[in-house]
Parts: C-alpha cells; structure tokens; sequence
C-alpha cells in the first residue's frame, strides 16, 4: 500500500499581507468576544447576587424587585411553544416550496422570497401592533400566550424560510435525481433524504428564532402582555422574561439589579433551550442512521 | 407519524386554550407604563382580600388608555398626564397620585433656586459655570436620564427641550445613581423623582431639593399640583363602568394603598 506524502508544513512566518490580515481578523474576534464578556461579567456582577433556587419558583412581588420569577419563565416557554409550533411547518414548508417545487425564477418565487426577505426588514413593534389587531381582536385571541406565540411566529418567519432554503439549496445536486432514479416519489425523497440532510441547517435556523423569540420585548407588550399570574391556560395573558426586564430597567424604581438577575436567567435559557434544540437534531439525525 | 403528533399536539393547544373560567368578576386595565407597576401591587393585595375578582393590567401607553376605556376594551384606563382638550369629555379623570420631579445638588452647592430659564441654559450647555448663579467658580456637571425614563420626560417636558438639546456629562438611568453622582462630586446637577429626593434627604444624604421659579420642591406642593415640574397619574372611566371596576377604582383612591404609591417614589394624594 502506497503510503502518503506527509503533509507540507505550513510556513510559520507569512508574508506580510498575511499577516495584518490574520492580526485584524483577530482583534475582530477578540472585540466580538469581549463585548459578550463585558455585557455577562456586567449582568452577573449586579444580577448574580439575587439568584437563588426561589427566584427560579417564586412570584413576582413588590414590581419585581422582590419574589421571583417562576411564572414568567413557564409563561416565556409557553410563548415559545407556540411560536414554534406555527413557525417550523410553515417555515421549512415555505422554504422546500421555494427550493423543491417552483423555479427559482418564476414570478411566484420571486414574489414569496421578496416578502419573506421585506418582512425581514420590518420592526417589531409593527409585529405587535399588527398581533394586536389581528390575533387579539380580529380572531379574539385578546391579551394572551398563544396570541404571542403567533406573533412572534410571524416575526421570526423569514430567519427559517431563509437559512432552512440556503441549507437545501446547498445540499450535493446529484441527490436529487438519484432519489428519483431510484424510483422514490418527491414526498419520500424531501422526507427521508433531503430534510434529514437539510437538518443541522435547519437547526440552526431554529435557534436563531429562539434567540430572536426570547429576547423580544416591543412585539409581545401589545400582545401577551403584561400579567405576572402564573399561566392557566393559553388563553391567559403572561408576561414574558423579555418585557419583565423592561419593565424593570424603564418603569420601576429601583429594579436595575433585579432587571440584571431576570436578564442573568434569560441569557442561560436561551443557551439551554439551544442546546436542547441542537442535543435533539443530533440524537435524531443519529437515530435514522443506525436503522437501515 | 410527524403528522399525527403535530395534529394531536394542535388540537390539545386549542383546547386548553378554550377552557377559559368564566366564573371571575374581570376588571381590565390599560394604559401608561409608570401606572401599571402601582396598579399591579395594588391588584395582589385586592385580589387577597376580594375572592372571585381577578384584576388585569395591560400597558401601552396613556393614549391607549384612553382609547381602550372609550372602545369598550378596558374598564379603567390608566392616564400618566392631564387629559387634552381635544379628548373625549364623556371620561372622567381621578387622580391616584401625583408624580413630580425636582432637581437636586449637593448641600455645600450655595445656589438654592433656578428658575426655568436657568435649567435650560444649564441643560443645553449655554451656562457652563456655577459662578453665573453665585456659586463657587466651578464647571456645572450635568446629569441626564436615559432615554425612555418617565422623569425625564417630565423634566425635559417642562423646559420645552428635545433630549437631543441637551448636553449633558453623565447620563445614569435610576434616581439613586443621580444622587450618587451628586454626591461624589458637589458640582454636579441632576433631577429625579420627589419621592426620592425627599427620603433621602431626610435620611441624611448629603442633597437639597432645589426650588423652581420660587416654589420649594415639596411633596405636598407637588400633591396640590402647585409645584411645576410634575404631572398627576390619573385612573380615567366612562359612564358604564362596572361595579366592580368601581370599587377597586375606590380602593385604589383609599389610603389603604398609599404605602404601595410611596414605595414607587411617587406622591400621595389622597
């Protein structure tokens, strides 16, 4: 067996060009990085001292600057179910629509993909008035969760139709009509081929929604409001961890260094429910690998 | 098999979310975001004490609250300024508190009264030094607010002034961060709420609450709305308005909850 060439070293010293590039593309990074640390270090200095196991479980008291926070984080879970209940069919069945079914070019594409993207464009609070109108009066949703998670659904729509189609349209060409001369119908080959191997990109399209989802105030004020009760059912209003820090930072006295523990806690969700999104795709993608 | 979870999953969110209790009084309200905190106190310890009432508190906004309380969408609007003569008549206004503003300097800070002409040209920067006022020959250190603080739409609402005009050397988002900034350096000026201002002062911080065009900053010049930097909180409702609304309207004019209206640094009235 003919064995390899070991590999050319690289060289150690560029050329000069090289170099200020490299230098630059660090101190990018090392900003990029700094700006995160300085905004944690900042949060926990002033948040970190209120944290304990019954601010996670508590009510809301006094505004916000006693008790805790337990019915916030179920009612922010609840708002997120919601949205992504709506958002994942209808974003990735937009997007293998757009990437599957229409040519790129036809009027119909473009028309949708414009849309997409100019809703991309437009700001929050215009999502909120509209959920308000909408979702709470037109179909009588009112102040509530699922009237929220509709919302937000709406809002973070373009993220998913855009990275779920750049995912399939970077999928190896010849799949396609390999599935086919294999005699599999277009359902099956978008079901077992194309979606599975479409996934991670999928994925990631997801926990940008997330972060998007979580972080939303000006969206969910006019829509799931404001109410600090824990959540009986999707049609109660819920305040969200989002709106609670607003709240705190804007309109109560006092509420900075509860403001930061709410954002503290709002930071490590969005980093467990990523997690949760990313840990669930593998085990998944995993899983169809092992059955024949 | 996607499918079916992603039916099953449909049809229990709706159904959960149709099971709404009917059973409860409801007293809705919407409207400013410097209300809503007080009435939201309010409401915990109303609801403690009236079983079967669930209180509801939206934000939104002043405007909103009027709006909402005509259209029939809320029972009580929440209304953080006087009502405009162009707004309907048909509403009726009660005030629940008073919420002023004064400015504040350190007590070695000799000046004791600005007019308002005076904090313009301190806040835009046309006056720079204390001397002008026969202070010491010191630069005037200008405190702001953040943008988006209710105090500071009060302030700059008095002096006519965009926050854009105004040119200031610190800006710090909570009334305790501008009296300790007035109180590491006693050239520095700043305003926060009354409320504030008064209690510590009282408890030995080292400030003084400056009187403006002559009228000392008291919480009760603020209350019998005679001091000028100030606005009233205002609970608006129309003729047919609920018994129920009606009574949690009364304890929220009760004395009952002026320890809740105190705590948010505002002024009671009643």
């Amino acid at each position: 067996m003919p064995t390899l060439a070991p590999p050319q070293k690289r060289r150690v010293f560029p050329v000069l060009g090289d170099r200020v590039f490299g230098a630059f593309g660090m101190a990018a990074a090392l900003l990029s990085f700094g700006l995160f640390a300085w905004i944690v270090w900042d949060l926990a200095r002033l948040g970190f001292p209120q944290l304990s196991w019954g601010y996670f479980t508590g009510e809301v008291e006094d505004s916000g600057r006693a008790g805790g926070i337990g019915p916030l984080l179920v009612s922010s879970l609840l708002i997120l179910v919601c949205c992504l209940g709506l958002v994942i069919p209808l974003g990735v069945g937009c997007a293998l629509w757009l990437s599957e079914f229409v040519k790129r070019r036809s009027v119909a594409a473009r028309l949708v993909t414009g849309g997409v993207d100019l809703l991309a464009s437009v700001p929050s609070i215009v999502f909120g008035l509209f959920g308000m109108v909408f979702f709470g009066q037109v179909l009588g949703m009112g102040f509530s969760i699922l009237a929220g998670g509709l919302t937000l659904a709406c809002m973070i729509l373009p993220i998913l139709v855009r990275t779920t189609l750049s995912a399939l349209e970077s999928l190896p060409a010849d799949l396609r009509p390999a599935a086919a001369a294999l005699g599999l119908t277009n359902t099956t080959a978008i079901a077992k081929i194309l979606l599975p191997a479409a996934l991670p990109g999928i994925v990631i399209g997801i926990t940008l929604g997330i972060g998007r989802a979580l972080s939303e105030t000006a969206a969910l004020i006019f829509t799931s409001g404001y109410s600090i009760r824990w959540p009986e059912t999707l049609g109660d209003s819920g305040r969200s961890l989002s709106v609670h820090i607003y709240d705190l930072a804007l309109n109560v006295a006092g509420g900075n260094t509860m403001a930061a523990s709410s954002a503290l806690v709002l930071l490590a969700l969005i980093l467990l429910v990523n997690s949760v999104a990313v840990a669930l795709s593998e085990h998944w993608l995993r899983r169809r690998h092992q059955t024949p | 098999m996607i499918a079916k979870t992603a039916a099953f999953a449909t049809a229990a969110l709706f159904a959960t979310s149709c099971g709404k209790k009917e059973s409860s009084q409801v007293v809705v309200l919407t409207g400013a975001s410097t209300i809503a905190p007080i009435v939201v106190d309010v409401a915990k310890r109303y609801e403690a004490s009236h079983p079967g009432v669930r209180i509801e508190v939206q934000t939104g906004g002043s405007s909103r609250g009027i709006a909402d309380t005509i259209g029939g969408i809320a029972d009580l609007g929440m209304v953080s300024r006087v009502l405009k003569d162009d707004e309907p008549t048909k509403l009726t206004a009660h005030r629940i508190a008073a919420d002023g503003v004064c400015v504040v300097l350190h007590k070695d800070n000799p000046v004791s009264d600005l007019s308002k002409q005076q904090l313009i040209d301190i806040y835009t920067g046309k006056t720079t030094n204390w001397s002008a006022f026969g202070g010491p020959d010191a630069k005037i250190v200008v405190a702001n607010k953040a943008e988006g603080r209710s105090t500071l739409e009060v302030f700059l609402g008095f002096l006519g002034l965009d926050n854009a005009d105004v040119k200031a050397d610190v800006v710090v988002g909570e009334n305790l961060h501008v009296i300790n900034s007035v109180v590491a350096n006693p050239h520095t000026i700043g305003y926060v709420s009354i409320g504030t201002a008064a209690s510590e002062a009282k408890s030995g911080t080292p400030i003084k609450l400056i009187a403006t065009d002559g009228i000392a900053a008291t919480t009760a010049a603020v209350a019998d709305g005679t001091f000028p930097i100030g606005r009233p909180l205002n609970i608006v409702h129309d003729a047919d308005t609920s018994p129920a609304a009606k009574a949690f309207l009364d304890y929220l004019m009760s004395k009952e909850v002026n320890d809740i209206i105190e705590k948010h640094f505002f002024v009671t009235v009643n």
